[in-house]
């Protein structure tokens, strides 16, 4: 079998933080795919939602994006923003929200918004959309994204979807969902300290060292005890997300 | 009954500068531009514009230097890129872009359809985008409270009832009467806050097909003005169950849109150098485009 990708362990990692029965906001790109694995494997019964009013998509050609029509294919139901992000997100029964970002920050505050360059010149980005939403309401978030120092500053430029803003707590902010939870990268998974709120390694992928970790953050990142390795793809899921999920791997990469 | 069919041409004439158009698309699906590339013909300006996902339909009125204001909660065109005018637009000060969430938006609206002039929500809290529109040119659209039963904070957020709703869908009868394909984003309650709701339609069927499945009317006749008949009228975004989006010409546009001289070529040759739609159409390809994108009627797109 070919070697694993870091994207595949990055899905599996995704797939493998869903727990069946829970409902899921999701956006396009590999939380989508981690979905499709979770429900193929240990959750069939997850509930997979996208923002603009489709529930349990069962695509069959890839989707460029949320708005493609081929999104829309075999879905149990096609409703709208109101039912998707205001009867299950505001109503607080969407267990994760599947988040990216153009940063985060060491309490999990995430930009979409604007980034300055050095000479402090403004540009700007996709906006919210539903992320600010799904951080506020969600009972976790969960981020898939390239782990990159300028990804991963001290503090984001824009605080476009709340974390643990100012450290603070989630009861603190008057944020209803529980915050972030996982962040998970092409080189580890983070997840945030139950006090301090920080973010902190929750495991490295096999054959990345810690210190490649720290040094493409641009904070410091807290130690778990001691350092597992992320768990392997096992081959049936390999199997799964070559053969059926992403053949031509667009998302795998 | 009197039928309630017009021309883009007549529709965009009875629209005043200055006025606050909803704008029915998302990123590249269903956006509005028939109607969006007649504004630009007769040069509406000052417009404001809201939308909780802008795409390509924005991104062309901001190019053409006619939009004063935006509401918006994002907006992309998908992986083609960002919406670049509009960003553009939003770093020179050119356009104040008030820059809600999807959702804040999608309640706005439906506070507006329901007649209620403020609607609470736990969104945007303790957030940038709380925080420059509080601080910005949305101070009086946003205030916080305590809810009177509970106590608990709440944001509140003033209802937007937009001059002017346009909405593409699939299929409507010359009365107005109109059923959306596939999801409807946040078109129900946008057009239900407006004034006017003005419908373009890939068909006109007979009103009995409303009767036959009255439960997919979206929106029913007597809230509609106008019913503008436009084939290919979303192009090049994609219309579920009619076509798909045309992946060239949205690489065309998004390359011209890199620059201000860019999109002004985009528009001379595409919108200004075009007298409706079907020359538009013809333009961009005509029939051998539209037998490529057009939808396979049982996948949809």
């Amino acid at each position: 079998m070919e070697p694993v990708r870091t994207n595949e362990i990055m899905a599996v990692a995704g797939a493998r933080e869903l727990r069946d029965g829970e409902t899921v906001v999701v956006g396009l790109g590999l939380p989508q795919v981690a979905c499709v694995l979770a429900r193929r494997t240990h959750a069939p019964g997850l509930t997979a939602l996208l923002e603009i009013g489709v529930v349990n998509t069962n695509p069959i050609d890839t989707p460029v994006g949320l708005a493609d029509s081929r999104i829309f294919h075999g879905a149990t139901c096609w409703s709208g923003f109101l039912d998707i992000l205001g009867m299950n997100l505001h109503r607080g029964v969407v267990d994760v929200g599947f988040l990216g970002a153009l940063e985060i920050d060491r309490f999990g505050n995430i930009n979409t918004t604007l980034l300055k360059d050095d000479t402090g010149k403004t540009k700007f980005f996709n906006g919210s959309a539903g992320g600010n939403d799904v951080a506020s309401l969600a009972k976790r978030v969960i981020v898939i994204m390239r782990h990159e120092k300028r990804k991963l500053p001290a503090a984001v430029a824009h605080i476009t979807s709340p974390g643990f803003a100012g450290g603070k707590s989630r009861a603190e902010l008057g944020l209803r969902g529980g915050g972030p939870h996982r962040i998970i990268t092409d080189m580890a998974v983070l997840g945030f300290h139950p006090e301090t709120r920080q973010a902190m390694i929750v495991s490295v992928h096999p054959g990345i060292r810690v210190e490649q970790v720290r040094e493409n953050t641009g904070f410091p990142l807290l130690d778990a005890e001691s350092v597992p390795v992320t768990p392997e793809p096992a081959s049936e899921e390999l199997r799964l997300l070559r053969e059926e999920i992403d053949p031509k791997r667009v998302y795998l990469g | 009954m009197a039928s309630k069919l017009k021309t883009a041409a007549e529709v965009v004439a009875t629209i005043p500068d200055g006025a606050h158009l909803a704008l029915g698309g998302f990123a590249i699906a269903r956006n509005v531009l028939a109607v969006v590339h007649e504004l630009i013909r007769q040069r509406k300006c000052d417009l404001t514009l809201s939308q909780c996902v802008m795409g390509l339909d924005t991104d062309l009125l901001v190019g053409a230097g006619l939009v004063r204001r935006l509401m918006v909660g994002g907006g992309s065109l998908d992986r083609f890129g960002l919406v670049q005018c509009v960003n553009r637009a939003r770093e020179t000060g050119e356009v104040e872009s008030l820059d809600y969430t999807s959702l804040s938006i999608c309640f706005s609206y439906l506070a507006g359809a329901l007649g209620i002039s403020f609607i609470p929500i736990k969104s945007m809290m303790a957030s940038d985008v709380l925080d420059r529109l509080e601080h910005g040119p949305g101070r009086d659209l946003v205030r916080r409270m305590n809810c009177p039963f509970t106590g608990e904070p709440y944001l509140l957020l003033k209802a937007i009832q937009p001059d002017v709703s346009l909405v593409h869908v699939q299929v409507a009868d010359e009365q107005g009467n109109c059923q959306i394909h596939g999801p409807r984003w946040e078109n129900e309650e946008q057009a239900k806050a407006a004034q006017r709701i003005v419908i373009i339609a890939e068909e006109i069927a007979p009103t009995s097909l409303f009767q036959q499945h009255p439960t997919r009317t979206i929106i029913p006749a007597h809230r509609v003005e106008a019913v503008i008949h436009q084939p290919y009228g979303a192009h090049p975004t994609s219309v579920f169950s009619c076509y798909d989006y045309d992946s060239e010409h949205l690489k065309l546009y998004v390359e011209h849109a890199r620059t201000r001289e860019g999109v002004k070529r985009y528009i001379d040759e595409f919108i200004l150098g075009t007298r409706s739609h079907a020359e538009y159409i013809e333009k961009a390809g005509g029939t051998r485009m539209i037998e490529k994108l057009k939808a396979d009627p049982v996948l949809g797109y």
